[in-house]
């Protein structure tokens, strides 16, 4: 016993001279959580508040000119009523059909005897982590009214000369953002059928409803705020959507908002920058709108269905008809995955797409890729953006999050207003905002036109999602792990590397490979940033296309593929091994 | 009022039986509890009779009416059973006032408007919840659910009810005051229960009739105090409380007049007379049942029925003391009064109540 008070009744003695440390480490706590306020404040406020100005200002930074209103002028016109229209109704005629098939779907997964749903669940996600400029692309060549590999085969097939399918509509602009918005919008809803107590629903057939009537009246009523919710979040990113209108929409002059933003700067003889700005000023106004009304139409009304307990929810059984509901989810990942990757994959061996013969066979296209110096440069760009900027969007994320939900320290608040601020900036816009804020930069720093500015806008558009991760993370965790291992004798940053990281990593992990996911796929920010030697490969992709090399998209397409696979694999192995383990 | 019967009743999932040839009759208006540690197949017994889960054999009848049939395929689905069920969550939907949480089962049967609220009112008025109609769900305290669910179960007059565990996530002197209330409550209605709990006192306090269960059979069926004091095996005799159970040879037996035996015992140290339910042929190892209370430290006097030994442990419980005495015969248990304290390492003599010694088989 008294071996073990003497080394205490020594600690106590130090004590002076730890209050001393103390305060000196508050000191210090107070300086970095300062320098985060800044670093955010530059990522978010800085580009946000350039916006503003280049909105107001008649010409680009560093040129002569004057402050008016022609920019807001020009959004009040009955041209840019339309768009918004156009914009608001592709987005509602995306939502409605991906929310009923993500419904569908989350139930055939967590509800049904559906066979192998475990191995269907992670090929249905699929489409959500491929880039969408690839399915573009892929789908502009199966669906082309002229020469598209669907149309071939519907007139090979039926003997009638009339193509059925034209990918350049309004169809298809919502068609192809129906198949990035059901995985997403799957992933939300999936988790809420799997949480829920089935007792709610049992006490129900007990109460004599039957199981068609118990699901009307109690299933998806319990799931009606989260349903709510997800569906606000997907008709945001419809208005988001930059790559679905760029693809199908201008070719058929269906224009929308990013679009409109988009043409504004390049399509012009004289880019219109004060236009843009404007337009991006007011859908940041717009999504504001949106994100207050989705906060105040859900407070109070998300119902704790779960009760903390570990069980599997009742599972239907189908009968034969469990065969029905497995094809059609093979069905769904056949068109969404197969089709356009097959595409790609046919497309990369002929000489030009859409003439299918044996003697159009080549491997000139994998030769011209891989001795094109500018393809090298933009997948080496792009994988060193992608790595360093996940590692440092989670690593702020992960910084951010600690502050904000784990700490009491003043300013948290704060941290995590303006680590949430990008979640309502589309790409388009921020990167308007980041292509005024970098010119506007002093000299000496020469940020604009170089890869720095794309590490920064992905950075910024990273950040809410990796605070989120992170924060769930941290919530899994309860506080007296942290507490116990300071009370043994842990400092501050032991408790930190030993007890939390330990505990976070496979979290941050899953985090990084979707940040990873995201800076590859990112194309609206990344075309208003990149400059001669920072392309980054959706850039590429993108001039490749407009110069009619379809056939080399398909093969950087192809590895593109390759990428996200693999790294899609690793996320699942992790968040199998450890995330479920520990209970994360 | 309905009663209840289960006829060999199994579920199997593959090789694993959770429960296993299960026979059961509850009569009209009896309460009968499920009694068994988690994993011994009471819920999955009471989901069955609820058509929540589906019996692999054998037949289950609910007044006459067969709802379950392994052999013929038959099945009735649980929403035309017309039981009520109470759930250990009591599952009360958090989108839904506590008037339309009860109206629910009288909407689904299409009652007219007045006849719900009449009757949503009658059963808020029995859990005396009536002041609390217009309430959100979510804003009940956990008592206050597990009555809004009772009231649930009982508004359309099921035929019976089942009960799973409902008492388990009050908290101790909740639990007591509730359970105590609900059987009052069913007595006065006289409706059929079926209960599920893993708690023995709570099984004694409330039941007609306690079906101990393990690993998906029944151990042994009878009223709280035969199960209590005469148990079937050493299974069921350790589920109540920590009895001591002493190894001992049985010398004679005798019948006696309510059916029961009378056996001469002689153990390491002692010899006496137990009942049983059987006969055991002399030479017969058997265990001797003899729970802490029913044993005292002799004032003097050394009977045949008694144990030397030391005392190693005295635990102050309140209500009681505790003691652990070392004897020849192997460690025993005895409450005494909290009053007395013997020293822990000094030597006293033990008798027990013949009365309650009761031997079983080992």
């Amino acid at each position: 016993m008294s071996e073990i008070v003497a080394p205490l009744q020594a600690g106590r003695a130090e004590r002076p001279a730890s209050a001393g440390l103390w305060s000196r480490w508050a000191s210090g706590r107070g300086i970095g959580v300062l320098a985060i306020i800044l670093l955010l404040s530059f990522l978010t406020i800085y580009p946000f508040a350039m916006l503003f100005y280049g909105s107001l200002h008649s010409t680009p930074p560093g040129m002569a000119g004057e402050y008016n209103l022609n920019g807001y002028r020009q959004l009040l016109s009955k041209e840019a009523l339309g768009i918004l229209l156009n914009t608001v109704g592709i987005s509602l005629g995306k939502t409605i059909p991906s929310l009923t098939l993500a419904v569908f779907l989350a139930w055939i997964i967590a509800r049904t005897d559906t066979p192998c749903r475990d191995k269907l669940e992670v090929l249905i996600t699929l489409p959500f982590f491929i880039p969408p400029i690839l399915t573009a692309m892929a789908w502009a060549m199966l669906g082309n009214p002229q020469v598209g590999l669907l149309n071939q085969l519907f007139k090979w097939a039926t003997g009638v000369n009339y193509s059925p399918i034209n990918v350049y509509s309004w169809g298809g602009v919502v068609w192809h953002m129906v198949q990035y918005s059901t995985p997403f919008l799957f992933l939300f809803i999936v988790d809420v059928f799997r949480a829920m107590d089935p007792a709610l629903e049992e006490s129900s057939r007990m109460c004599g409803a039957s199981r068609l009537r118990t699901f009307g009246g109690i299933t998806l009523m319990l799931m009606l705020p989260a349903l709510t919710n997800a569906f606000i979040l997907s008709f945001i990113r419809g208005m988001e959507n930059f790559e679905s209108p760029l693809f199908f929409g201008a070719p058929a002059k269906i224009t929308v908002i990013t679009t409109e933003m988009y043409n504004s700067i390049n399509h012009h003889a004289t880019p219109d920058y004060q236009y843009a700005t404007a337009i991006g000023f007011g859908v940041m106004i717009l999504m504001f709108a949106l994100v207050i009304a989705q906060w105040r139409l859900l407070r109070g009304r998300s119902f704790t269905t779960v009760t903390g307990k570990g069980y599997s929810p009742s599972v239907m059984k189908l009968g034969k008809w469990r065969w029905a509901t497995f094809g059609f989810c093979v069905l769904f990942f056949f068109i969404t995955v197969v089709l356009p990757v097959s595409q790609l994959f046919i497309g990369s061996f002929f000489r030009f797409f859409g003439f299918y013969q044996w003697d159009m066979l080549t491997l000139e296209h994998y030769r011209a890729v891989f001795s094109s110096s500018e393809i090298w440069r933009a997948i080496s760009n792009t994988m060193l953006l992608g790595l360093g900027g996940a590692t440092l969007t989670m690593a702020l994320g992960a910084v951010v999050a600690y502050i904000s939900v784990r700490t009491k320290w003043r300013g948290r608040r704060v941290i995590d207003a303006l680590a949430w601020l990008p979640w309502m900036m589309p790409g388009m816009v921020l990167g308007i905002g980041f292509l005024w804020a970098f010119a506007m930069l002093p000299g000496p720093i020469p940020i604009y036109g170089t890869i720095w500015a794309l590490l920064l806008a992905y950075l910024a558009l990273g950040t809410p999602v990796a605070t989120r991760v992170m924060t769930g993370a941290y919530a899994q965790l309860s506080f007296d792990l942290e507490e116990c291992s300071r009370v043994h004798g842990a400092s501050f940053f032991q408790t930190l590397s030993r007890i939390l990281v330990a505990l976070a990593w496979p979290s941050f992990a899953v985090g990084w490979v979707l940040t990873f996911f995201g800076i590859m796929r990112e194309l609206s920010a990344s075309v208003l940033l990149y400059s001669v030697g920072s392309e980054v490969l959706s850039v590429v992709l993108m001039k490749l296309w407009a110069n009619g090399l379809a056939e080399q998209v398909s093969v950087i397409g192809l590895m593109m593929m390759l990428l996200v696979i693999l790294f899609r694999y690793v996320q699942i192995k992790i968040l199998q091994r450890y995330v479920t383990t520990l209970g994360v | 009022m309905a009663s209840i019967s289960l006829q060999n009743v199994s579920r199997h999932f593959g090789d694993f039986a959770a429960v296993d040839g299960v026979d059961l009759e509850a009569a009209s208006g009896e309460f009968v509890t499920l009694l068994g540690a988690s994993g011994c197949g009471k819920t999955t017994t009471l989901r069955m009779v609820a058509g929540l889960e589906q019996n692999t054999g054998g037949r289950i009848v609910i007044d006459d009416e067969v709802v379950s049939d392994a052999a013929r395929g038959a099945f009735m689905p649980p929403e035309k059973r017309r039981l009520g069920m109470v759930f250990q969550s009591y599952a009360i939907w958090p989108h839904m006032t506590v008037f339309d949480n009860v109206a629910y089962p009288l909407r689904i049967r299409r009652r007219p408007k007045d006849e719900i609220s009449q009757r949503v009112k009658l059963a808020l008025k029995l859990v005396e919840m009536d002041s609390f109609a217009a309430r959100p769900a979510p804003a009940l305290s956990g008592g206050q659910q597990q009555r809004v669910a009772i009231a649930r179960a009982l508004v359309f007059e099921p035929r019976v009810l089942l009960l799973d565990e409902p008492l388990s996530n009050l908290d101790a002197r909740l639990r007591t005051q509730t359970g105590d209330e609900f059987r009052a409550l069913q007595k006065r209605l006289g409706i059929t229960s079926l209960y599920v709990t893993h708690d023995q006192t709570e099984a004694m306090a409330l039941s007609d009739r306690v079906v101990v269960m393990s690993k998906g059979r029944i151990l042994q069926i009878g009223a709280p105090e035969e199960i209590y004091r005469r148990p079937n095996n050493r299974g069921v005799a350790e589920f109540f409380g920590s009895p001591n159970l002493i190894a001992a040879t049985a010398r004679a037996s005798r019948p006696l007049a309510d059916g029961l035996f009378s056996i001469d015992v002689e153990g390491d140290g002692w010899s006496g007379q137990c009942q049983a339910s059987e006969g055991f042929s002399p030479g017969t190892v058997v265990s001797v049942m003899l729970r802490p209370e029913n044993m005292r430290i002799s004032d003097g006097d050394a009977p045949a029925m008694s144990w030397k030994g030391e005392v190693t442990a005295s635990v102050f419980r309140g209500a009681q003391r505790s003691l652990s005495v070392k004897t020849a015969a192997g460690p025993l248990n005895v409450d005494i009064s909290a009053f007395a304290h013997p020293a822990v390492g000094s030597n006293i003599t033990l008798v027990a109540d013949e009365a309650a010694a009761w031997a079983m088989a080992t």
